[in-house]
This record gives C-alpha cells, sequence and structure tokens, in this order.
C-alpha cells in the first residue's frame, strides 16, 4: 500500500511538472490592472526602419516626464513581425502592449477583435486634432465606426527621379530630336514609357523596376492600374480586375520592363532598386516617398549623386497609400499607459518633432508648417508628400487584404516573366480575388 | 488497477513515453485534428469540423501542386549533383595520395557551417545582374545568364543548395569510406582490379548502406527548403520556384489559415513517406 501511493505520488508530481512547463503565463498577479502609481513597462513591437530610430530617441524625452512608465522596443524586420504579432494576441497576457499595424492588417486585426476600442481615447484627448491626419490615412484608422489605430508614418509611392538628368541640355536636346517634345517629368503612362526607354537608349535604366513575386510587383504596378483609371475591387465591392484598363496597364508595365528596366531584374524587390538608384544606373523608380530624403543624404549610399534626386506624384497622379498604425493590444493590461505614451508621440508638438527630425508626415498641419520645411527637407518635398497623400489608396481593403496583395502579386510576376499571357495572368487574378473574398 | 502490477520493464519505459506523448505525439494529433477543422488563427472560436474538405480542395488547388513538383524536383536534383560530387571527393579525400589532404578535408566542409538564410542572401548579392561577381566575371567572357529568370531560377536555387550541403554528404561517405573492411579491396587487387573497376564492383556495392543513410537524411533535409527560396526569389517568378515549405508558411502563418496549412503538412508527410519507402524498395532490391 505504501509502496503505491509512493508510485502515484512520483507519477503525480511528474506530470504536474510536466503540465506546468506547458501552461505557463497566467498567475492571478498578472490580471490584476497595476495601480495608477505603480511603474509600468510597456512593451512595443516596431520594424527597424529610420523612423523608428526617432521614435526612439524622442522616447527617452517621453520617459524623463513620466517616469514611471518605461518603454521597451522590439525593434526587428518586417517579415518577422506578422506572426510575432499574432502570438503576442493570443497569449493569456500581451506580449506587446502596443503593436504597429501594416495598413493591409487594418480591418483584419479589430475584425478578429484583437485591438482596443481607442474611439473614447481620442475623443477625449485635449487638443488631439485627430481630424488633422490626411483623409486617406485617416479613413484606414477606422473599423466599423471604431477608431483602432492612430497614424505612425506615410509610405505612400511616388516618383522618385534624377533631376539632373531632366535638365541636363545635352540630353533635353536629344530628347526634343527624337519625341518631338520637351523632356519633362512624365504626367501619363505614355510619357513615362517614352521617357523610360529614352534614358535607356543613353546608357542609364529607364527606371529601377521592383517586379519581385508577391505584395511587391503589385505595389508598383496599381499605381499604372490607377493612371489608367482602373482597379482591383470598386467601391461596391465587385471585382473589376479583368478590364480593358488593366491590360493596357499591364502590357505597358511589362513593356517597360523590356525595354527599359535594369536587365535580369525580375526578383528586385525595393532595396535592388534604391541600389540602383544610389549607384546611378537607373533615371527613375517608383518608390516609397521617403526614400528620397535617404537618397539625397551626403552621407547616404548615393554618394556624391546625392541631392540630385527629386521627389513628384506618379504618373496619373494617383499612388498607392502605405501607412504604418499605432495601436493597443486588447489583451494588454496597461491601456491607460499605452494610450497616454501613443498619445504623447502622435500629438501636433511631438508629431512635429518627428517630422523635423527626418521622419515620414501624416498631419497635414505637420507637411504645411513653414518650420517643419526648414528644419526638415524643404517646402517642395513636404508639399509633394502632401499631394500625393491626398489622393492616394490602399492596395486592398478587408480582412485578406494580405492575401489578396501577396496572389495578385503571383500573377502579376509571371506575367512579367513571360510564363503566362496578359490576358491569362488578368483572368486569374480575378478568379483568385473572387475566392478570396468568398472565403 | 494497480500501477505495481504494470511490468517493471513498461513502468521504466513510462517517463520516456510520457515525454514523447506531451513533445511529439500530443502536437501531431493536434495538427491532424486542427487540418480537419475550418481554423483560422485570425478567427479563433469559430473553427468548426469540416471533415476531409481541406484535403479535397487541395486536390484542385493548382498552386499546391505546383509547389510539391518543384519540391521534388529540387529534392532528386540536389540530392542527385550532392552525391555524386560528395561521392567523387569523398574518394579523392580518402585516397592518401591525394595532395594537402588534411586541408581540403577541413576547408571543404566550411559552407555547411554557415546559416541558410546567410548563404541566401550572399548568393542573392555574387548572383545580382548588375552588383554580382558571377554575372560580370561570367561577361567578361561573354556570357550572359539570367540567373533568376523563369527558366534557371529553380536550378540556381539547386546550385546553391549543392555548395552548401555537398560537404555534408562527403563527410558522412568519407566517414563510411574510411569504415569499410581492407580485405574485400586486397582481394580485388590481387585479382588485378584497378581504377574503376575496383569503385564500381567493390566500393559502391559495400557503402550501399551507408549511400543509402545519407541520400535519406539529405533528401529529409532538403525537403524543408525555405531560406533560400525566402531570401532570394520569394517563389518566383511567377511560381517556378514556389516550394512547398514556403507555400504552407504562407497559408499558416501569413494567411493565418491553420487549417488549411494543416492538411497541406499532413499530404506532404504522405508523400515524403511514399518516397523514402520507394526508395528503400530501390535499393534493397538492388543490392538482393
Amino acid at each position: 500500500m505504501k509502496a503505491r501511493l509512493y508510485h502515484m505520488v512520483i507519477i503525480l508530481t511528474g506530470l504536474a511538472m510536466l503540465l506546468s512547463a506547458c501552461g505557463g503565463a497566467a498567475t492571478p498577479a498578472a490580471e490584476q490592472p497595476p495601480a495608477a502609481e505603480e511603474a509600468v513597462t510597456l512593451n512595443i513591437i516596431v520594424e527597424q526602419v529610420p523612423d523608428y530610430d526617432i521614435v526612439a530617441e524622442l522616447t527617452q524625452t517621453f520617459m524623463q516626464e513620466n517616469p514611471n512608465i518605461k518603454v521597451t522596443f522590439d525593434a526587428m524586420p518586417y517579415d518577422a513581425m506578422r506572426d510575432k504579432i499574432l502570438t503576442s494576441f493570443m497569449a493569456p497576457k500581451a506580449t506587446y502592449d502596443i503593436i504597429i499595424v501594416d495598413n493591409p492588417w487594418m480591418d483584419e486585426f479589430p475584425a478578429a477583435d484583437f485591438l482596443l476600442d481607442l474611439t473614447e481615447y481620442v475623443k477625449n484627448t485635449p487638443g488631439y486634432n485627430f481630424e488633422d491626419y490626411v483623409a486617406p490615412v485617416r479613413e484606414l484608422t477606422t473599423h466599423d465606426g471604431k477608431i483602432t489605430g492612430i497614424p505612425y508614418y506615410n509610405y505612400a509611392l511616388g516618383m522618385i527621379v534624377r533631376q539632373d538628368l531632366f535638365d541636363d541640355a545635352a540630353m533635353k536636346e536629344k530628347f526634343l530630336a527624337k519625341a518631338g517634345r520637351e523632356l519633362t517629368i512624365p504626367k501619363t503612362l505614355e510619357e513615362y514609357l517614352e521617357v523610360g526607354q529614352f534614358f535607356q537608349e543613353n546608357g542609364i535604366a529607364g527606371a529601377a523596376m521592383q517586379p519581385q513575386r508577391g505584395y511587391k510587383v503589385f505595389e508598383e504596378w496599381k499605381n499604372w492600374l490607377y493612371a489608367e483609371g482602373g482597379n482591383v475591387i470598386d467601391a461596391d465591392g465587385n471585382v473589376v480586375i479583368n478590364s480593358p484598363e488593366a491590360k493596357k496597364a499591364l502590357e505597358m508595365y511589362i513593356e517597360m520592363y523590356e525595354t527599359a528596366a535594369p536587365p535580369d531584374s525580375l526578383n528586385w524587390g525595393f532595396d535592388d532598386a534604391l541600389r540602383s538608384m544610389a549607384s546611378g544606373q537607373s533615371a527613375t523608380m517608383i518608390s516609397y516617398n521617403w526614400m528620397l530624403p535617404a537618397l539625397n543624404n551626403p552621407e547616404g549610399q548615393a554618394g556624391e549623386l546625392a541631392g540630385k534626386f527629386a521627389l513628384y506624384p506618379v504618373p496619373g497622379g494617383k499612388a498607392v497609400l502605405g501607412a504604418w498604425y499605432w495601436a493597443i493590444s486588447k489583451n494588454t493590461p496597461n491601456p491607460d499607459a499605452a494610450w497616454k505614451y501613443i498619445s504623447w508621440l502622435t500629438s501636433p508638438a511631438i508629431d512635429k518633432l518627428r517630422v523635423e527630425k527626418g521622419g515620414a508626415p501624416v498631419r497635414a498641419s505637420t507637411m504645411q508648417d513653414p518650420e517643419v520645411w526648414e528644419k526638415g527637407y524643404g517646402e517642395s518635398y513636404y508639399t509633394t508628400v502632401y499631394e500625393i497623400l491626398s489622393n492616394c489608396e490602399p492596395l486592398a481593403r478587408g480582412v485578406h487584404a494580405d492575401e489578396i496583395s501577396n496572389e495578385v502579386g503571383t500573377f502579376l510576376n509571371a506575367a512579367v516573366a513571360g510564363e503566362m499571357t496578359v490576358d491569362e495572368a488578368l483572368a486569374g487574378i480575378e478568379a483568385k480575388v473572387k475566392e478570396i473574398l468568398a472565403k | 488497477m494497480s500501477f505495481l502490477r504494470i511490468p517493471f520493464k513498461y513502468r521504466l519505459l513510462m517517463p520516456m513515453g510520457l515525454i514523447l506523448l506531451a513533445i511529439m505525439i500530443f502536437p501531431l494529433g493536434y495538427s491532424l485534428a486542427i487540418s480537419l477543422q475550418d481554423y483560422e488563427l485570425s478567427r479563433i472560436g469559430q473553427e468548426r469540423f469540416i471533415g476531409l474538405d481541406n484535403y479535397i480542395r487541395l486536390f484542385s488547388n493548382s498552386s499546391f501542386w505546383t509547389a510539391m513538383g518543384n519540391t521534388i524536383t529540387f529534392v532528386v536534383l540536389a540530392v542527385g549533383l550532392e552525391l555524386v560530387l560528395g561521392f567523387f571527393l569523398a574518394l579523392l579525400l580518402h585516397n592518401k595520395a591525394t595532395f594537402m589532404r588534411g586541408f581540403f578535408r577541413s576547408t571543404l566542409l566550411t559552407p555547411m557551417f554557415i546559416t541558410p538564410i546567410a548563404v541566401g542572401l550572399m548568393f542573392r548579392f555574387l548572383l545580382n545582374s548588375q552588383l554580382g561577381v558571377i554575372p560580370t566575371a561570367l561577361e567578361a567572357i561573354g556570357l550572359r545568364v539570367n540567373w533568376f529568370g523563369p527558366d534557371l531560377a529553380l536550378f540556381s536555387i539547386v546550385l546553391i543548395d549543392v555548395w552548401q550541403w555537398t560537404p555534408f554528404m562527403l563527410l558522412l561517405l568519407l566517414a563510411g569510406l574510411e569504415s569499410l573492411p581492407e580485405d574485400p579491396f586486397e582481394a580485388a587487387r590481387v585479382d588485378g582490379a584497378v581504377g574503376w573497376a575496383m569503385v564500381r564492383h567493390i566500393t559502391i556495392p559495400l557503402m550501399r548502406p551507408i549511400i543509402l543513410a545519407a541520400v535519406i537524411i539529405r533528401m529529409l533535409d532538403a525537403f524543408k527548403v525555405y531560406e533560400y527560396i525566402y531570401a532570394i526569389t520569394r517563389g518566383g517568378p511567377g511560381e517556378a520556384t514556389e516550394s512547398m515549405q514556403y507555400f504552407i508558411y504562407r497559408t499558416g502563418f501569413i494567411y493565418f489559415r491553420a487549417g488549411e496549412a494543416a492538411a497541406m503538412s499532413f499530404t506532404l508527410i504522405i508523400v515524403i513517406t511514399l518516397l523514402v519507402a520507394l526508395l528503400f524498395t530501390v535499393l534493397r532490391r538492388e543490392s538482393a
């Protein structure tokens, strides 16, 4: 009897140890919200980008002003973020109190009930001026009438060109002789193609393109689609991609790739295109507007070419919008401290400081502030960014935006590679998007 | 039921059994259960049992079968090349007359100590047509190769894998060669066998079990190809380098559709098991 009991105890202890090792986490202490004065640590997941360095620097001031709130960042590359964020949401207690949300996730995460409703917080924060965010960026903050994200920075697409080539007298003369018109910044796809091919004939690639499979090629091509007046899904939710506009836009995109892009650049992403511009091998690229300051930085990778780059709206005028948002995990034990931090960082005054230090703007007041122009990158840069942001739309919306972007990009990349025809690609996209939307 | 009535040997096995249950059998069973459900990580609480639907839908999912085809092509080409090269190098290094044998033994092994993601990034730059050393060198002799174009991309990934993992094959085969008995070789020499005849009729038959083990280990590893594709092509151009692991990763961790991803994983396990069984049968029959 005694021996049996002894064995049972050993086995039960072993089992208990195993189970506790698997379970872990939820201790009663973690469920109690901390008292107001108690020291709080906010864990934030961020992407390792230039804007993060500025935020980290500004946060020092916040911590000095609020000694009871400690802010720690977990900075990582984009591709590592999505699954980490998901595991944090699903844990009994959030790993990350504050997360940053990319715009394709701005419908998905609230629909899954992962994010805290910030509507009341925004309303009750004096002087916050939420309407100041540029409309297309602001629209994405709201899901089902609730504000769940606060704009962090924008990455809307623009056209970055080598201004010195467009101003070069010999180039201008040659272009006039060839095309019968002045060499100007392209405003339509036809002009863009013509200018691209002209540069290619004159020893420099016309456009550093980014036809890499996945969301990348879609992010570039959708600007072309807008230029022709097309879209993937219309305002009523119909899939309208298989259209003459899309066909023309894709045919022209492929023609540009074949006749004016650097050779063998089928798997190029934005970093490859940036290197090509920085090393003087390409004359234009459609990319994130915040790359202009990076290229024009005399200590940056463009070296002596720094200062020769300029930013314009994409041909056709309407651009793809990209933006990041701050959001609070619904399962954080520290929602008030988290809002205190976010509302401080994104307040008009601190946002202005962030942009002056080189951050990508999201508030209209910041972009129109002469002091920002002077301390930042000059009036023309901010007015161009404002112009871009006033006329832009994200890659996709809805709970499956991320999947749609990636799958559309597979067909586009295959079409550019010559693996399928333009008609096949567009029909394929139409079927795929319908299939995803039906899920 | 008395615990003491369980035979002593099984009681001794219990701790290990419990550990296996917790870390292997339970997760496998759980993922099998997930594969039978409409289970999305972003819709927790709304999962429902759908039987074999996830599996049935895979049959009409052309991307899945493209990925399967690519992965099998990749495994056959990569492991085949690694075996041939590895065996050749192992023979050279086994031969005591080889020049600087000790030096080559250690340096030839270095690629396999590099983390695969770094190898992927290295080759992405080395083969970049604007910045890369390899295209520049080839252009100097008048050759223009689009390494990551639709025709060559998968083969380029195979070459990268061969670069990194031939050393592993070499290591296993060399260890095998050194453990072979001397007598059959001496007997063959007495009978007048030299060079290729010796390798063909003595070395290879004796090495068969070791080759089988090496091929299976490498094969299982090659089925997991992910890093090079992630770092270089992201499965493109089109679906030319889409691999099973990248496809499953995207479905499960980017699109959060755990049910579908689990069904894909189990289908992959079935295919791999069939291939391993086939390999065993073929090699066994040859040795019989």
